[in-house]
């Protein structure tokens, strides 16, 4: 059957995991990847498309690319991706589509934590964590590896609690001095990790969670999703239960797969800008420095493929991004630094100049 | 004589009373240049670690000068009857000092407008006094100060762009020699007529696509501090991002007769001027059915901030329109605020196509949702 061999790639490039969702026409997932980011955003998305590329035939063709995440400007860029949105709308579409009843989304990742007020499966709130990283998942990697234990030991462990113990959820620093404090009075582990849960919830309710309305049915997806404890806490915290879909942890990557399906869809006839599966052989790199055209001294990052720029971003007045992608990087900025000793030294001889009216 | 005079807080709302002021009395304003990183490096070096964001870059700006005489820190305790500057305000020739640089000298005058324009008048004659000019040169240099302000006041009630006005006061002020040549009202009114689309001479089929494309575009009403929403720097370019994809309605381009109508509510005043410009603005954004969603800019720390941002968004949820904070801070990285921008504009466009064919007014929720 030809149609089976024709899929949408949603990617969802986040701070702690790159997933990857390939989505047949029929809107059935034929393959979700969840891959550790670990701080090597550009690897990990071509290891993925390498292992993609295994598990799907040789007549096999991707006929739309959407990209999502905190990193979906690069992925974009290496993927050549249709559709290029936030997370919030991914993951809204996401669930609306696996559950149009669907009316509050909690999601949890690794760097930030959100939650999306759904009716009638448009969007119509949502809340994002502000600076502070408390009760997110990095958090809970942190405590896990303090403790000794292993990530997904973490949820089951946590059920085991027969007296959670109270934990300042406030802020991270504070709950890990607390949590110490406990330790050391001789509470058992399991007990810990229950309290570490609630007081994470009770965070996230407090902050993200703040004045919204939240009604069932509720989805529970990101990484976090994965921890019985957290979604126990929830349920405990909210009064109601707590759906967690069949594909929680990549639903950012579908939700991708489905907008690039519609926007591909929307214009029959228009082919996809995907550079081919071949992309896990070729060699990319990114290059940084800064811009040295003023004050403000933009980090300017080069996307480099076999040499060849990609793409530049970074900058705020748009010199880098929107210039095209003739002309290697080193010798203009060269000619920047050369500009701005010029100035500098200008400045010493006025500074000089200064001290000597001073004197 | 030169006086410099920091681009930072008070800068975007009196900046036109200082430079007539200044004008009036013969001596240059120098301003310093525009946020860029160095300036913001220093400030967060120099200030206070508690204070907030925008104090720190006033402590950065005040470093940025060269080759002044003075540099210029008004103490404005009020500007109005009955209300005061925020506290930060009120603390500032002293709370500046740690980033004055070594060598420059502080130059400060009390403004009270409290207590009458006579005691403001006063203590302006002591800053007359120190920059050795006459009682008779002081009552003039206000009276044109007041002049500018007023035209300046008058251009933003009629949707001036902020860095416009300004420019066209600098240009005053450089044009003017002997004969004090004033940006008049009328002018600046009729560079405002000028910039509209011409709707009534001429519709053509082009200027009716024009038309249309205005009421398809979002219009989102931005709330703030004037020292945040016109700060590109430290802002990340909100102001110019969100006007890339939405028609901005600022607060500081509504006129005081409505702010003061939509703060008839209130069961106590506030205390705060530039808090009553905010509210009496928000809520005008929030009763407003052509504004299709506020955002609320606000910077870590600020005190002021903490209590009129939950009263806009009281009102917001009790209207049901989108409403979305936006905290700033020292950082740089954009992709956060990019993501929350973008994700707004969806949601605000999303929700308003589907407005479209379902009716949402019916439905009663409970006052405390934000939602439809």
């Amino acid at each position: 059957m030809l149609v089976d061999d024709k899929y949408f790639l949603g990617v969802d490039v986040g701070s702690v995991s790159t997933n990857m969702v390939l989505l047949r026409p029929d809107n059935t997932v034929k393959e979700a990847l969840y891959l550790r980011t670990q701080g090597r955003p550009m690897q990990i998305i071509q290891e993925g498309i390498k292992q993609i590329r295994s598990k799907i035939g040789k007549s096999a063709e991707i006929i739309g690319v959407g990209a999502t995440g905190s990193a979906r400007q690069l992925a974009a860029t290496l993927l050549g991706a249709d559709v290029v949105k936030n997370e919030i709308t991914a993951h809204a579409v996401a669930a609306s589509r696996v559950n149009p009843q669907v009316q509050t989304i909690l999601e949890i990742g690794g760097q930030d934590s959100k939650i999306i007020i759904l009716r009638d499966g448009v969007v119509s709130d949502f809340a994002m964590n502000t600076v502070c990283a408390a009760g997110t998942g990095s958090f809970l990697d942190q405590q896990a590896s303090r403790l000794g234990i292993k990530i997904e030991e973490f949820g089951p462990l946590a059920l085991e609690a027969k007296n959670p113990v109270r934990i300042a959820g406030r802020c991270s620093v504070f709950a890990e001095s607390d949590m110490i404090h406990k330790q050391q009075l001789g509470h058992s582990l399991p007990d810990i990790l229950a309290g570490l849960c609630q007081a994470m919830v009770r965070n996230y309710l407090n902050n993200v969670g703040k004045n919204k309305d939240i009604r069932g049915p509720i989805f529970f997806q990101g990484g976090v999703a994965a921890n019985p404890g957290i979604c126990k806490a929830f349920e405990e915290e909210i009064g109601q239960s707590i759906i967690v879909p069949e594909n929680y942890d990549v639903m950012g990557a579908l939700g991708a797969a489905y907008l690039a399906q519609e926007k591909v869809g929307s214009r029959p006839g228009t082919l996809t800008q995907f550079r081919g599966l071949n992309l896990g052989e070729t060699q990319f790199q990114a290059k940084s420095f800064d811009c040295t055209g003023c004050a403000n001294r933009c980090e300017v990052v080069e996307i480099t493929q076999d040499g060849a720029s990609l793409a530049r971003w970074g900058d705020r007045c748009g010199k880098w991004s929107g210039a095209g992608v003739a002309g290697t990087i080193t010798g203009t900025s060269e000619v920047n630094l050369k500009e701005e000793k010029q100035k500098e030294e200008k400045q010493k001889e006025e500074k000089q100049k200064e001290e000597k009216r001073g004197a | 004589m030169r006086i410099g005079f920091p681009r930072a807080l008070y800068y975007f709302d009196y900046y036109p009373f200082w430079a007539g002021f200044f004008h009036c009395l013969d001596i240059e304003v120098v301003t310093s240049p525009p946020t860029h990183r160095q300036i913001m490096d220093q400030g967060l070096k120099k200030a206070s670690d508690e204070t907030c964001l925008p104090l720190k870059l006033l402590a950065g700006h005040i470093q940025a000068f060269k080759d002044v005489d003075w540099i210029f820190l008004p103490r404005i305790v009020s500007v109005e009857a009955d209300t005061y500057t925020c506290p930060k305000f009120l603390g500032i020739p002293e709370s500046m000092l740690p980033a004055i640089p070594p060598g420059m000298s502080v130059l400060t005058v009390n403004l009270n407008w409290r207590k009458g324009k006579r005691q403001v008048l006063k203590d302006l004659e002591v800053l007359g006094e120190q920059l050795g000019k006459s009682k008779a040169d002081i009552r003039k240099a206000f009276s044109q100060g007041l002049e500018w302000q007023q035209n300046y006041q008058d251009s933003m009630g009629a949707e001036w762009n902020f860095e416009e006005s300004i420019r066209e006061i600098n240009r005053a002020r450089k044009n003017s020699t002997e004969s004090v040549q004033v940006p008049t009202l009328v002018r600046l009114k009729d560079r405002v007529l000028a910039k509209l689309p011409a709707r009534t001479s001429k519709y053509t089929p082009e200027s009716r696509i024009v038309d249309q494309k205005t009421t398809e575009r979002l219009r989102i009403g931005l709330v703030g501090h004037s020292y945040l929403t016109h700060e590109s720097y430290a802002n990340l370019n909100l102001l110019k991002r969100l006007r890339e994809k939405a028609t901005v309605e600022l607060v500081q381009n509504v006129n005081q007769e409505e702010v003061k109508r939509h703060l008839s509510g209130l069961r106590k005043k506030l205390f705060w001027s530039h808090s009553k410009q905010i509210y009496g603005a928000g809520k005008k954004f929030v009763a407003d059915q052509k504004v299709d969603g506020i955002i609320y800019l606000t910077c870590f720390g600020c005190g002021t901030d903490s209590m009129v941002q939950e009263l806009v968004s009281h009102k917001a949820r009790e209207q049901h329109k989108p409403y979305m904070v936006v905290t700033l801070d020292e950082h740089s990285g954009e992709a956060g605020l990019v993501t929350r921008l973008e994700a707004f504009l969806d949601m605000v466009e999303r929700r308003r196509a589907h407005e479209g064919y379902v009716s949402t007014y019916g439905e009663c929720l409970d006052r405390n949702s934000n939602t439809v």
